[in-house]
């Protein structure tokens, strides 16, 4: 067998299959998230209008959410970088018969396919809701295409912060001060065109925004036509990060 | 407002799923690509190296941690199948060294080859034929013994049935077995380097490093594993073994480096350094009462570096000698020719502990411990 797949292979079942503990705490927040602050909040909203079409808030909200759990996931599966290095396995496998790419790359897939199993795992909780909006093919590409390009993005950020780190304590700190300004701070809880212009020009930085405004596209099924524009601009910041974390690799000390 | 689909957004959105899936092309590409990379995987088998029967080979190798000098241009040559002890204290470079030849860290300066192949530009062809014992613990924390040895021999591309009786043996080899199912958090440190140990058994390899692999062993089991090592050392695979134990090295190992500073001190068989390097033997001697002159044949007789006389009655008198073969024939010599009747007459050989003391205290200073 290929030895990134081998690579792979143990990520997920000596990486991600033990952090399962933390999949199901992960799943609990997004439930509230969308069935509560959804609801309560939509008592308050009143309908939107999202490209023509007339939804309640807990509709816009559920793909922010969604597309949330890519970025939590991320976080956890970066955390595999560390833990091998503390076990001296990061070290054991470079002198292994393997190279720094393989390594790197089976982080990476592995991170993404944690990512679009917690995404579809959240997106099961909220298919109530989401029943008769009936996905296109095309939506159905967009949506894949949002969690794809974010995991690869939250993926690389970081495997190339967790390079660095030398703790569990500084890495989960870098986290939470990274997180939760680019979760507020995105379309994920509110539509960007209403909020003042410095909340607005910063969260068109953020790739948050624009994996959340495709997956809420394919969801939803309208297409802005400047759409086309964010997927390039999520492929583009996702390949920087990538190349990022790739540099950041070759640096990293065993 | 525009949103409504039309012929051109959706143009437009083709072209953007198509772009996220150029990322899956890319991933799938450099996956395939970077697979044709590793083709000679397969031969586990111990070819004898083709370059005049060196493993090891190392030019002036040197390794710079900024201003700190790890590694001081470094020259040496390892043997196919032998042993080869790499000694010296903590700190002196022994595993930066190792970490060069595994291709982990590139060399400041120098160069090395490992069965035939340049470190830095050669690394992919060299990796898959060596196994290496990190010093520092390591293990996978989320699976059991079992699984650990399991899932390192799959990294190995072992195939099942061999993990399965590979598993079994280092089980009973390294008395793992009453623990198979048990996590490494909950073992001793003992059995976490047992673990680590038993693992890089679970595959083949022509060149094993080990870094001070025997640290919290208790003495039995150092004994089995090194009895371990040499047996498999006996069927084709040389070992680049580093310790500051030197009972441990001079146990096992065929010849030996002293390292310190980062810098080669000796390199040779492990008697010919006692005997180049420890200086002197020594030679006890009591003989029964009426000396009839002994202490003045002694001070004349050639190659004695010097002679303790007894302070107290049962002591013996001893004899420091470069040459402790010749001296002692000399003795036998005198003593005969007395009639003197002896007591005791023994050679003490240095232990390659004094050796290494001596070596990496030039000064002299006392070692207490």
């Amino acid at each position: 067998m290929n030895s990134f797949l081998r690579l792979l292979y143990r990520d997920l079942k000596a990486g991600i299959w033990s952090t399962k503990s933390m999949i199901v705490m992960q799943l609990v927040t997004p439930l509230f998230y969308i069935f509560v602050a959804g609801f309560a909040y939509g008592a308050v909203i009143p309908t939107m209008n999202i490209g023509g079409r007339n939804v309640g808030y807990v509709l816009f909200l559920a793909p922010g959410i969604i597309v949330m759990q890519i970025m939590f996931a991320a976080s956890i599966a970066g955390a595999m970088l560390w833990i091998d290095k503390r076990f001296a396995m990061f070290a054991q496998i470079l002198m292994g018969p393997f190279s720094r790419w393989q390594y790197i790359l089976s982080k990476v897939v592995s991170i993404m396919l944690q990512g679009l199993l917690n995404a579809f795992l959240v997106f099961l909780i909220a298919s109530p809701l989401l029943v008769g909006l009936g996905i296109s093919p095309l939506g159905l590409a967009y949506i894949v295409g949002s969690l794809v390009l974010g995991s690869l993005f939250f993926g690389s950020l970081t495997l190339a912060i967790s390079v660095f780190i030398r703790s569990n304590e500084s890495f989960n700190a870098i986290l939470n001060v990274m997180i939760t300004p680019l979760m507020f701070l995105s379309s994920v809880y509110y539509p960007l065109e209403n909020a003042p212009l410095a909340i607005q020009a910063v969260s068109l930085a953020n790739p948050l925004t624009y994996a959340a405004d495709m997956l809420r596209a394919g969801l939803l099924g309208v297409y802005a036509p400047h759409l086309f524009l964010e997927v390039i601009v999520l492929a583009v910041e996702s390949l920087v990060v990538f190349v990022a974390a790739i540099i950041a690799f070759r640096r990293v000390k065993t | 407002m525009g949103y409504a689909a039309n012929t051109k957004s959706e143009l437009l959105v083709l072209l953007s799923s198509f772009v996220s899936f150029g990322w899956f092309m890319v991933t799938g590409w450099s996956l395939l690509s970077i697979n044709l990379f590793n083709e000679d995987r397969s031969s586990f088998l111990l070819v004898k190296q083709k370059l005049a029967g060196y493993c090891v080979e190392t030019t002036e190798l040197t390794k710079n941690y900024g201003k700190v000098v790890a590694v001081d241009h470094v020259s040496f040559k390892v043997r196919s199948g032998e042993i080869f002890g790499f000694l010296g204290p903590n700190g002196a470079g022994k595993t930066t060294t190792i970490k060069m030849l595994t291709t982990l860290l590139r060399p400041t300066s120098g160069s090395a080859s490992v069965l035939g192949f340049d470190v830095v530009s050669e690394g992919s062809r060299i990796r898959p034929r060596i196994g290496v014992v990190q010093q520092e613990l390591s293990y996978e924390m989320s699976l059991s013994v079992e699984g650990n040895l399991d899932l390192y021999g799959f990294l190995w591309n072992v195939p099942k049935k061999e993990r399965r009786e590979r598993i079994e043996l280092l089980l009973d080899k390294f008395g793992l077995r009453d623990v198979r199912k048990t996590g490494p958090q909950e073992l001793s440190m003992g059995q976490r380097r047992r673990l680590q140990v038993a693992r890089e058994f679970m595959h083949d390899c022509e060149l094993m490093f080990l870094d001070e692999p025997t640290t919290g062993l208790d003495p039995q089991v150092r004994r089995i594993t090194l009895d371990f090592v040499r047996e498999k050392v006996e069927s084709g695979m040389t070992v680049f073994f580093t310790t500051h134990i030197m009972e441990e090295a001079e146990y096992i190992c065929d010849r030996i480096a002293i390292i310190n500073h980062g810098q080669i001190l000796a390199l040779d068989t492990i008697d010919n350094i006692k005997r180049r390097f420890g200086g002197v033997s020594v030679i006890h001697l009591r003989v029964a009462d009426g000396k009839k002159g002994l202490n003045r044949k002694l001070e004349k007789l050639s190659g004695v570096e010097r002679i303790v006389y007894p302070q107290q009655e049962d002591e013996p008198l001893k004899v420091y000698a470069k040459d402790a073969d010749a001296v002692l024939s000399q003795i036998i010599d005198i003593i005969t020719s007395s009639g003197l009747h002896v007591e005791e007459l023994r050679i003490k050989e240095p232990s390659l502990d004094d050796v290494f003391i001596q070596m990496i205290n030039p000064k002299g200073g006392s070692h207490s411990e």
